[in-house]
């Protein structure tokens, strides 16, 4: 059984379109992805996973219990970080994250608390007013982490955060997969999503445009060729014309930089009429995957792909 | 949603949101409590009542209704001491309490943007919706509770040329409070209904506002006395409060209160609100 499972979910906001026909699972262990420009409906989904909106359709269950929105469904098991953490200025930060763990009546939150805090090098008798931004995303960690959660809904995790404690959250996010939460992370920062996360998913004006293992994802689209010519070599020009879905990325000298679609075997072939020094394959990053998803025309080509639970690639 | 998964009632919000408002309640309270010393400071000596009455007979008579009416001119102390009870300034405190706690409270979580972190934890909208009303309700009977004991010192404090019926000025509080808190079940039902913390504020004092003035001014102006009735006030200003306790007029403010604010209830838990 999925720890969270969404069927068919759409929610419309009056005429517009929040999110339509959303589906996946995420298993107990599994760090998943959810990527997505500004506006393709990212907190939506969120939010009706929460039970904080009620979906126009479609229905989502979280620890094989169905999502009534309002109820505060399994709400004691999730952890959760709001995109936009906004909390009380004036009480210190331990008291409105313990009364916040309170409304759950987990009494043992505190000692996990005071840990989460050393650990992130908080000080937590603070009014949360005073904190910096940086400080402030600390106790909203705190806030996801401090009831050991069998559910962490994370949107942008680590925003604000310097490296060093960025790593520190990625961790965190990491040991909670390992000892089986299922992580839904939302984030714009690509890097960590390919490195703690094992499948992702990609979200474009409310629809699903992929959903695929990270290693899947990064093959996908365009895939590069560094070709460095022996020393003298005029740098040819590429008959683009002939070689469809081939593109120049730029021209150094002695050294072309190209991008190709679908197989290799056509640029190859017009490469090896010169003579060549050697031929690289930079890797394709999240990032230029990513960028590639969103120039995409408009459609769903939503397919799933295998999970790999809380791997780190 | 059976009885077993409803989480258990959140009485750590409602601790918080308390102590959060009491300072707030304190100081309004205190005002109050104040406010009726001073009233009975003035009318218990005869030769400050001539006084206080020649100053009021100065006042613009839609004013001295304001403050009580006719009652007032008959020099009677009963009648001057409720001077305290109805006067603008208690009204106005009365009005920031029932309108400020209830939106402050759900709109104003709302759009601070704690409201999302108070519902990701196991709690349900209801039992949110229930803390601020119970906080509003009982805040506002607290209200006039402290009004009727400052009006009980006051009677210890002065020695009055006439006896004072506290069972009256009980009647008066009880049922001020009733009115009251049927006004603050208003706000919340706008704190419930509405997204914006000052659309909030702005419809439930509007009507607050407009239901004192069409009561003022159908008691002043003969020839809107047809009025009256259309307003919430006149539940206690035209009753026979004075002899008895109007239980009719009681019962409708009553039902008037519990049906607004299970209205509230259902809106707030029906709509979506914009975290």
């Amino acid at each position: 059984m999925a720890s969270v499972e969404i069927r068919s979910l759409t929610k419309w906001y009056g005429g517009s379109r929040g999110v339509e026909d959303i589906t996946f699972a995420i298993e107990a262990g599994e760090i998943f992805g959810y990527l997505g420009p500004n506006g393709a409906g990212k907190t939506t989904t969120i939010r009706c996973i929460m039970g904080l909106l009620r979906p126009s359709s479609g229905e989502v269950c979280v620890l094989g219990r169905r999502v009534a929105p309002g109820r505060g469904t399994q709400h004691g098991r999730i952890g959760y970080l709001p995109g936009e953490f906004r909390i009380w200025g004036r009480p210190k930060a331990r008291t409105s994250l313990g009364m916040l763990a309170d409304l759950g009546g987990d009494r043992s939150a505190a000692a996990r608390r005071k840990a989460l805090a050393e650990r992130l090098d908080l000080n937590l008798n603070r009014p949360v007013g005073d904190l910096s931004k940086g400080n402030r995303q600390k106790v909203a960690v705190i806030l996801a982490f401090q009831h050991q959660p069998d559910v962490l809904i994370l949107d942008e995790p680590t925003a604000g955060l310097d490296p060093l404690m960025r790593q520190v959250v990625l961790d965190m996010i990491c040991e909670a997969a390992r000892d089986g939460a299922a992580v839904l992370l939302s984030s714009h920062d690509l890097s960590e999503v390919s490195a703690i996360c094992g499948r992702a998913a990609i979200l474009r004006d409310g629809r699903l445009v992929e959903m695929a293992p990270i290693s899947e994802i990064l093959q996908q689209g365009e895939h590069r060729l560094k070709v460095w010519f022996k020393d003298g070599v005029l740098l040819p020009e590429v008959p683009l014309w002939h070689l469809p879905g081939v593109r120049v990325v730029e021209r150094e000298p002695g050294v072309l930089h190209v991008a190709y679609q679908g197989t290799a075997d056509p640029v190859l072939k017009w490469i090896s009429q010169f003579p060549v020094d050697r031929v690289t394959t930079p890797q394709t990053s999240l990032q230029e995957a990513f960028i590639q998803y969103y120039q995409q025309q408009p459609g769903s080509i939503t397919r799933t792909g295998g999970a790999l639970k809380g791997s780190r690639s | 949603m059976t009885r077993l998964d409803r989480p258990p009632f959140p009485l750590t919000l409602l601790r918080f949101w308390f102590l959060r408002l009491l300072p707030a309640w304190f100081g309004i309270a205190a005002i109050i409590f104040l406010m009726q010393i001073a009233i009975a400071a003035i009318v218990h000596d005869n030769a400050n009542v001539r006084t206080f009455l020649g100053f009021l007979r100065l006042l613009p008579s839609i004013v001295r209704t304001a403050l009580g009416g006719d009652m007032l001119d008959s020099g009677n102390m009963t009648a001057l001491l409720t001077v305290g009870y109805q006067h603008p300034f208690v009204m106005f405190l009365y009005m920031v309490f029932a309108v400020g706690t209830p939106t402050g409270l759900l709109v104003g979580e709302v759009q601070r943007g704690t409201m999302e972190l108070i519902l990701s934890r196991p709690i349900t909208k209801t039992q949110v919706y229930i803390c601020a009303a119970v906080l509003t309700l009982v805040g506002m009977f607290c209200l006039v509770m402290v009004m009727f004991l400052g009006t009980v010192a006051a009677v210890h404090i002065y020695t009055f040329s006439e006896p004072i019926d506290l069972n009256l000025f009980f009647r008066l509080a009880m049922n001020g409070g009733l009115l009251a808190s049927t006004f603050g079940a208003f706000a919340l039902l706008c704190a419930a209904s509405l997204g914006r913390l000052y659309s909030a504020i702005g419809v439930a004092v509007g009507f607050l506002t407009l239901n004192y003035f069409i009561a003022i001014v159908a008691a002043w102006w003969p020839k809107m006395e047809f009025m009256r009735k259309v307003t919430l006030f006149y539940l206690i200003y035209y009753s026979d409060l004075w002899q008895r306790w109007p239980v009719e007029n009681m019962a409708k403010l009553a039902a008037i209160l519990v049906v607004t604010a299970i209205v509230g209830g259902i809106i707030w838990r029906r709509r979506d609100l914009s975290l």
